[in-house]
């Protein structure tokens, strides 16, 4: 048995820092090499970090919600075997005064490797419910026990206690309730993907002056298109939807006008035009939205990019996206129309210079060689990073959009040759 | 999906219905979900694998050859049975109503909790999916179910040895044992864990001569080495022959072949039971469509709540943790109640171990040596199940009590007994290690005389200097 401190890796490229989401193991528990640990969450993705060989967790580094750096101190295992040879150098990097580990606050000063907290079942399922760590409680009873009453102390006194719910019990004949019942206002801390999703957004709000074009597009060259290739793919069992065609159809277009799809530093003034054409595409989740990528989505056939939509789908229902299925975006898709959406103004996605959104396709009455006929549109908003496009631009790229989308055939020609603009 | 699936809605899906899955189901039901419950025997499965082919009827098998035993060997306290037998037929009637009993009353439970049972084999198509398909009916078209929460208690399964494949009638597993409709002359048991010793016990009680063969260098050898010399010494009596260091190869014409360090032999058997430990029922579940891979022993990892995924929970033997019906139990509850929102976290002090040996074993915490390792200052005594006058009444002296402490809190962290009704004691064990009691709370509770559990309260007096019945320690 041996007790070492095993250190925030470095997860994906460029990361820094990590936020703690959710302790899988308590401390005094044992994990098993390779069970998940602790669940943290990058700028990119929410990632759990496995325990690096079996053994007792003996202290967490850091609450949940705090950020931990890369290479500070994440938890210290008492090792079953022998210490894993961690084999970096970001190992003996000094910890930030933020992440040392404190030593756990236990009954007895000396450290007692696996000795759990003592208390019964019964106070330790009042702990769980008031959400407490039981050994941060110091116990009164004989040797050192918790009781109830200590779990209570330790959470306060003013804290009222939860209300059971769901006991299967019928319940009592109650008065009949308002029709609005007054409730407490709810204050809970920012966290996890939201906290990105915070952050992100107000980086561009506050950095990027937008500008947007609003469009509405005949689209009914796109849905006879999307029919055929629908039957076409389901006999490779693909479900195909109008996304892959977007996204067709937006690589197409980010290859004809390189200024969408580049980035802009203005600390250091300079354009960065990029090579390839890497299509994130906006999904909502449970924990809020993220936004998978579909890298070189200009050098695949609709088919591929189906099914690497349906990929990033599951895994971001399932939560298990990479870092590497979350990084590298040139440009992004949002869309909004599979909510119902008829229009809406979407927001860029720093350091990417330009964003489009698509609403959702409906028969409108349009005025068609002087007479009012019923078509199907599509309306479309493209954002754009101001310093790097004027209108003229923004309309020449949406324009473009729009000629692939009205018609669709022109997808088949495949794109001009890399370098030329 | 392809055209025709149309999914079924389903709040919450449970797969399996042994101990862990019927009380999962129920639990559910208690907080109000709807449940479904899909087994691959569908109402007959109800009670998985403990109610009907393994602990229950192993229990049903155990009392009838101790019934038999003793009517053949206590003749010296007055007891006269001349040349008493059993008859397997009508055991094995017996043991049916047993099993139909309990398990009726479970099907009956479910009922009256709204729980719906479904018969097939269920696995992921999605993360949020489970295709069922009816092993029975094949060509039937197969079931969609698009779940809200799902708990997976899909249990294990005997494993098998390479050269010794079961074919249920010569090579035999623990559930084809039990369903023997008489009683073989010569009887080969491989394995000699818990489920090995219990049946090889039993069968030669009944009457069979049995060998049991073991890889390992001692019986139960994944228990503390203390438990192997109370066994050893009552299998001789019986005359159950135990190779250790042994490996068995393969069985053909009433001969089983063996290999140890020194030289191949041979031993002849009309049945070989092949009892070499379970695997977890993981392979068939399409984990991989909800992104769930099985570590190298084919468990499903979990967290505390026993949660894999958001929505989806393991429990029982797919997961981390000794595969035994009680746990299984327990993490039902928690699995539940953290996929309805509710804190829970699997984390009891101990789960108790038993083994229907002769005489019986239970352990409840750690042993001295695992608490050494750990770097716990720990101390013990034993003492002997000979002093107990109730076990002289009953004519079972055998095995004894140890209990385990933490020197500076003289908190009770381990007790471990061997003898008659072991299995019963552990219990009041179990309470004092989840409550954290010292030596002092189990030596003041007063225990009842004349019983066997006496001998904790005197274990506890003893680790106190102020023993009554055993000599103190010095």
């Amino acid at each position: 048995m041996a007790e070492f401190d095993f250190p925030m890796p470095d997860v994906g490229e460029g990361l820094s820092e990590a936020e703690i989401v959710e302790w899988v193991v308590a401390v005094g528990d044992l994990v098993e090499e390779d069970h998940p640990v602790v669940v943290v969450q990058t700028d990119k993705a929410v990632v759990d970090i496995p325990a690096p060989t079996s053994g007792r967790l003996v202290a967490q580094a850091a609450a949940v919600g705090e950020i931990v750096l890369i290479g500070s101190t994440l938890f210290r295992l008492d090792a079953v075997g022998a210490v894993p040879d961690l084999g970096t150098p970001r190992h003996a990097r000094p910890a930030t005064p933020a992440t040392v580990i404190a030593p756990e606050p236990t009954a007895a000063a000396e450290p007692a490797p696996t000795r759990k907290p003592k208390a019964s079942p019964a106070t330790r399922k009042r702990a769980l419910d008031l959400g407490l760590v039981l050994a941060d409680v110091t116990g009164t009873g004989p040797g050192g026990r918790i009781t109830t009453a200590d779990v209570e102390a330790a959470v306060g006194a003013t804290k009222t206690p939860r209300s059971t719910v769901g006991t299967g019990a019928p319940k009592p004949a109650l008065p009949a309730p308002l029709l609005h019942p007054p409730g407490e206002d709810r204050v809970e801390p920012l966290r996890g993907t939201r906290r990105q999703i915070a952050r992100s957004m107000t980086e561009s709000w506050r950095t990027v002056p937008h500008v947007t074009e609003l469009r509405e597009l005949d689209a009914t060259e796109l849905i006879r298109a999307h029919r055929t290739l629908r039957q076409h793919l389901a006999d490779r069992d693909i479900k195909l939807t109008l996304l892959p065609l977007f996204v067709a159809a937006s690589a197409a277009a980010l290859r004809e006008h390189p200024t969408f799809n580049a980035s802009l530093d203005y600390d250091n003034e300079m354009i960065t035009y990029r090579a390839r054409c890497n299509i994130g595409i906006a999904m909502s989740t449970e924990d809020g939205l993220v936004v998978p990528v579909i890298h070189d989505a200009d050098q695949l056939s609709i088919e591929e990019i189906a099914r690497r939509i349906d990929a990033l789908n599951t895994a971001a229902r399932t939560r298990t996206l990479t870092v590497d299925q979350l990084s590298g975006g040139t440009f992004t898709i949002s869309n909004y129309g599979s909510y119902g959406t008829w229009m809406g103004t979407p927001i860029i996605r720093p350091p990417e210079a330009a964003i489009v959104g698509f609403g959702r396709v409906k028969d409108a009455v349009v005025a068609h060689e002087g007479q009012p006929v019923v078509k199907p549109i599509l309306p479309m908003a493209v954002s754009a990073d101001h310093r790097l496009n004027d209108g003229h631009h923004l309309g020449a790229f949406v324009s473009t959009i729009e000629r692939y989308l009205t018609n669709p055939v022109l997808l088949l020609a495949g794109h001009p040759a890399q370098g030329g603009s | 999906m392809v055209v025709g699936e149309i999914p079924v809605s389903a709040d919450l899906v449970v797969v399996g219905a042994g101990p862990g899955g019927y009380a999962a189901a129920l639990r559910g039901a208690q907080l109000g979900r709807d449940v479904v419950l899909i087994d691959r025997d569908g109402p007959d499965g109800v009670g998985g694998v403990c109610l009907n082919v393994g602990c229950i009827p192993s229990k049903a098998l155990i009392e009838t050859a101790n019934h038999l035993d003793h009517a053949n060997t206590m003749s010296h306290t007055g007891l006269r049975f001349d040349g008493a037998t059993v008859d397997m037929n009508a055991w094995q009637q017996w043991k049916g109503t047993v099993v139909d009993g309990l398990t009726g009353g479970i099907r009956q439970l479910l009922r009256t909790a709204g729980v719906s049972v479904i018969t097939g084999h269920a696995r992921l198509s999605r993360a949020d999916q489970l295709v069922v398909t009816d092993p029975v009916r094949p060509l039937a078209l197969a079931q969609y179910f698009q779940f809200n929460d799902l708990v997976l208690a899909t249990g294990s399964r005997p494993a098998e040895l390479p050269g010794l494949a079961r074919d249920g009638i010569t090579i035999l597993n623990s559930t084809d044992v039990l369903a023997l409709d008489h009683l073989p002359e010569r009887i080969a048991v491989i394995g000699a864990g818990y489920i090995g010793l219990e049946l090889g016990t039993a069968l030669a009680k009944l009457g069979a001569k049995v060998t049991i063969v073991e890889y390992a260098s001692r019986v139960l050898p994944t228990m503390d080495a203390m438990f192997a010399r109370p066994i050893d010494r009552r299998l001789r009596q019986l005359g159950i022959e135990v190779r250790l260091n042994t490996a068995a190869v393969s069985f053909g014409d009433g001969v089983l072949d063996l290999a140890s360090s020194e030289t191949p032999s041979q031993i002849r058997a009309d049945i070989v039971v092949v009892a070499v430990g379970r695997i977890p029922n993981t392979d068939q579940l399409g984990l991989d469509a909800a992104g769930i891979m099985v570590d190298s022993r084919g468990l499903v990892p979990v967290g505390a709540d026993r949660r894999a995924r958001r929505h989806i929970a393991a429990i029982g033997d797919i997961v981390t943790g000794p595969a035994l019906a009680h746990k299984a139990t327990a993490e039902a509850d928690v699995a539940v109640e953290a996929l309805c929102g509710h804190p829970a976290a699997f984390a009891p002090a101990t789960i108790p171990a038993v083994v229907f040996c002769d005489p019986e074993l239970a352990s409840a915490g750690i042993t001295v040596d695992e608490g050494r390792a750990a770097g716990i200052d720990i101390d013990c005594v034993t003492i002997p199940m000979g002093a107990s006058g109730r076990a002289a009444t009953m004519d079972a002296r055998d095995g004894f009590v140890q209990l385990v402490w933490e020197r500076d809190t003289q908190t009770v962290v381990g007790v471990h007994i061997a003898g008659a009704h072991a299995s019963e004691l552990i219990a009041e064990a179990v309470l004092a290690i989840e409550m954290a009691a010292t030596l002092e709370d189990v030596a003041g509770s007063i225990h009842a005389h004349p019983t066997l559990s006496e001998q904790l309260g005197e274990a506890a007096h003893l680790a106190l200097g102020r023993p009554v019945h055993v000599p103190a320690r010095r």
